[in-house]
């Protein structure tokens, strides 16, 4: 478990409802602060600037989906040992155990219970070495 | 080709005891007997003939001595038997019952036999004595040349030889006996010898006649079964070859190196080649360049099990270059010395097949993200409000917040139960069996369903000592099964009560017992209660929510655990739900 309590998210999430219910939920629940990246594209960049604590990632999104950014992310030195929590609709079982043997800390299906989701992270985060 | 082994190996030595059995058995006892009255009467004329000539001689010869009167009478009951006889054979010609009438006609023809015999007798009663030594010849001479005369007139039916030649033995002997001479006593002690010995070769010869006709008719009867046989063979040949002809389906004949034989016109439409591009090539024309090798070693093994194969899903090359994707079933074809005749290939196009399935598949996909991502924003959005993050909130604002939370979260049981159900009933579901120990899972579960119970004022309470065996199951579709029962015993519980949760050990395995003090099931929904979309009636699913899918569901998964759920009323009011589960070695 990390020393320090679980504080910064950055969440890549190309629908917008769905970002401003995480700040909510993660900002006025959880008492967390929250970086929100709508491109994907752009996300390494914003999460390099921003280090997070932990990073979410939406499975599905236009111009690269969430495992494919993963991927990137853990060819980068900078991003490589951040971890990185997917949270998805659409996953099977099977998606997700192999996100998780890639080396994703942990997964959230959607739809989350926006009351639930900071202690979810929470238990991830206490898991982690 | 089995028959024909079997026809083989039955013709060993010292079956032909048994064939001539199976002649016998074959041949019909009654055709037989026609066939044997028949004979009898065909020979009646020429016995007719040979009666009267012989007769004539002998009524010349003897009336040159005494007795004139006693000729003349003699002649007239000869020639009475003689037109009785044809009288009958005329009678019987034109019976058109004849063949039926067997018994009846054979009857007459012995009587017939006898009177013909009896006058021959009679002449030999009455003259013998009468005459003087060489009349005495040739009336023995006579005599002896009637008798033998008979055997094959008669040898059809020997009882009717017997009758004739002892009506003229008879007399014959008693006559010899008592002439008062020695050589003519001792003649009458031979007479009967002859008659035996006579007699016996009749039925010889009988036996014989019998055996030829039934030799006739078994083999009658098996021309008539080898056409039958034939015309069947022919018939289920061209059934075979219309089968295989009209069949949907795509036929080819291979040999043992897979060279075509033969094609259907299935598999023309489906390969988009002639029959005359395919016959005399390999099959491998139907199959990828880049799997040759890999078709060449399954070719092989199968030479060698010949072993038929069955839902051999193959990529196969068309003519125009596209592939289709095909279900095969392949049978060699051996016969009883074990050479292989031919391998019959049978493929069906199941190209649109596994496109719809693909299709179905993704539909079912894209249901779930598209409609679960929608979903997830107005339920979160819902929940923040009522879970007061934004501050104190107008009562009447709240309450409508709070109704479209709880439609949104039924919305969302619907389309994830469905999922559910469609993913059981496609064989999609994977279950990840783990070793679960049962008070855990119980604990767990009254854990996980505490606010729903509070919701209803209803208080789930483990009941006694909870069981530390453990169960082989998937624990999040456990869980699920066990949020089910809970829930639904919490949706009809009056409030204020509690449900209990209960383990036992059953001679099955562990039983998890689920309480409740509702109303219980209603007679009518007792049978169907762990169908699709079946609630107890209509409104229940407004008043308390719940999809009608959760008992389904289930009732699949526990059976996927190899268990059993079920449900029985409780004493003293209320309803018990029970799964059972198979003890973890």
């Amino acid at each position: 478990m990390p020393e320090r309590p679980l504080n910064r998210i950055c969440y890549v999430e190309d629908d917008e409802d769905i970002q401003r219910i995480v700040r909510m939920s993660l900002e006025r629940i959880g008492k967390m602060t929250v970086e929100l990246v709508t491109d994907p594209m752009v996300a390494i960049g914003a999460i390099t600037s921003f280090k997070p604590d932990l990073v979410m990632l939406d499975w599905m999104m236009p111009g690269m989906d969430g495992p494919t950014l993963f991927r990137k992310m853990k060819q980068l030195p900078e991003v490589s040992a951040l971890p990185v929590v997917f949270i998805t609709a659409k996953a099977t079982q099977r998606d997700m155990d192999e996100l998780i043997a890639l080396g994703a800390a942990g997964t959230i299906s959607k739809p989350f219970y926006p009351k639930d989701l900071p202690d979810q992270l929470r238990a991830i985060w206490a898991k982690l070495p | 080709m089995n028959t024909l082994a079997n026809g083989i190996e039955s013709a060993e030595p010292g079956a032909a005891a048994a064939i001539t059995a199976d002649i016998r058995d074959r041949a019909d006892p009654a055709l037989v007997r026609a066939d044997r009255v028949e004979q009898l009467y065909s020979q009646l004329p020429l016995g007719m003939a040979a009666t009267i000539v012989i007769g004539v001689i002998a009524a010349m010869e003897l009336h040159e001595g005494r007795l004139l009167e006693l000729v003349l009478f003699w002649g007239g009951l000869l020639a009475v038997v003689v037109v009785l006889h044809a009288l009958l054979y005329l009678g019987y010609r034109n019976d058109s019952q004849r063949h039926e009438n067997t018994g009846q006609w054979l009857r007459w023809l012995g009587i017939g036999a006898f009177a013909a015999g009896a006058t021959w007798g009679f002449a030999a009663a009455v003259f013998f004595p009468s005459h003087a030594d060489e009349r005495q010849v040739f009336l023995a001479f006579l005599l002896a040349g009637v008798i033998s005369g008979g055997i094959p007139m008669y040898a059809a039916s020997w009882p009717v030889f017997a009758a004739y030649a002892a009506a003229i033995a008879l007399p014959f002997t008693y006559v010899l006996a008592t002439f008062g001479n020695r050589l003519f006593a001792e003649i009458a002690l031979l007479i009967p010898l002859f008659y035996g010995v006579s007699v016996a070769i009749a039925f010889r010869l009988n036996g014989v006649f019998l055996s030829g006709y039934r030799l006739r008719h078994a083999y009658q009867r098996q021309l008539v079964e080898l056409q039958e046989a034939r015309r069947q063979i022919e018939a289920s040949g061209r059934k075979l070859a219309l089968f295989a002809e009209r069949a949907p389906i795509a036929v080819l004949e291979l040999d043992a190196d897979g060279v075509v034989q033969d094609v259907n016109q299935a598999a023309e439409l489906l390969f988009g080649y002639a029959a005359d591009e395919l016959i005399g090539h390999s099959v491998k024309r139907l199959v990828q360049p880049k799997h040759h090798g890999d078709f060449e070693r399954d070719w092989a093994s199968l030479m060698t099990t010949r072993a038929p194969l069955a839902g051999v899903k193959v990529r196969n090359p068309r003519r125009d270059g596209i592939n289709v994707v095909c279900e095969w079933s392949v049978t060699p074809l051996v016969n009883a010395e074990g050479r292989m005749l031919s391998v019959i290939a049978q493929g069906r196009d199941i190209t649109a097949q596994l496109e719809a399935e693909r299709m179905k598949k993704e539909f079912t996909s894209t249901l779930s993200h598209e409609l679960r991502t929608p979903l997830t924003s107005i339920i979160g959005s819902l929940q923040l409000i009522n879970a007061g993050v934004l501050g104190e909130i107008p009562k009447d604002v709240t309450e409508l917040t709070e109704v479209a939370e709880r439609n949104g979260q039924r919305l969302l049981d619907l389309i994830n139960d469905i999922l559910d159900i469609e993913k059981i009933e496609s064989g999609k579901l994977k279950l990840m069996p783990e070793v679960i120990r049962v008070d855990e899972l119980v604990r767990e579960a009254i854990l996980l369903n505490k606010g729903f119970g509070d919701r209803f004022k209803v208080r789930y309470q483990a009941r006694g000592e909870l069981l530390t065996r453990e169960v082989t199951a998937d624990r999040k579709r456990l869980l699920q099964v066990m949020t089910n029962l809970l829930s639904n015993a919490a949706k009809f519980s009056p409030e204020g009560e509690v449900v209990e949760i209960s383990t036992e050990e059953v001679p099955q395995g562990l039983r998890v017992g689920v309480h409740d003090r509702g109303p219980g099931i209603p007679e009518g929904f007792r049978a169907r209660i762990f169908g699709r979309f079946s609630q107890a009636d209509s409104t229940t699913s407004r008043q308390k929510g719940g999809t009608g899918l959760g008992l389904a569901i289930c009732k699949r998964l526990v059976e996927m655990m190899h268990g059993h759920i079920g449900f029985q009323d409780r004493d003293g009011g209320g309803t018990t739900f029970w799964f059972e589960l198979p003890r973890h070695a």
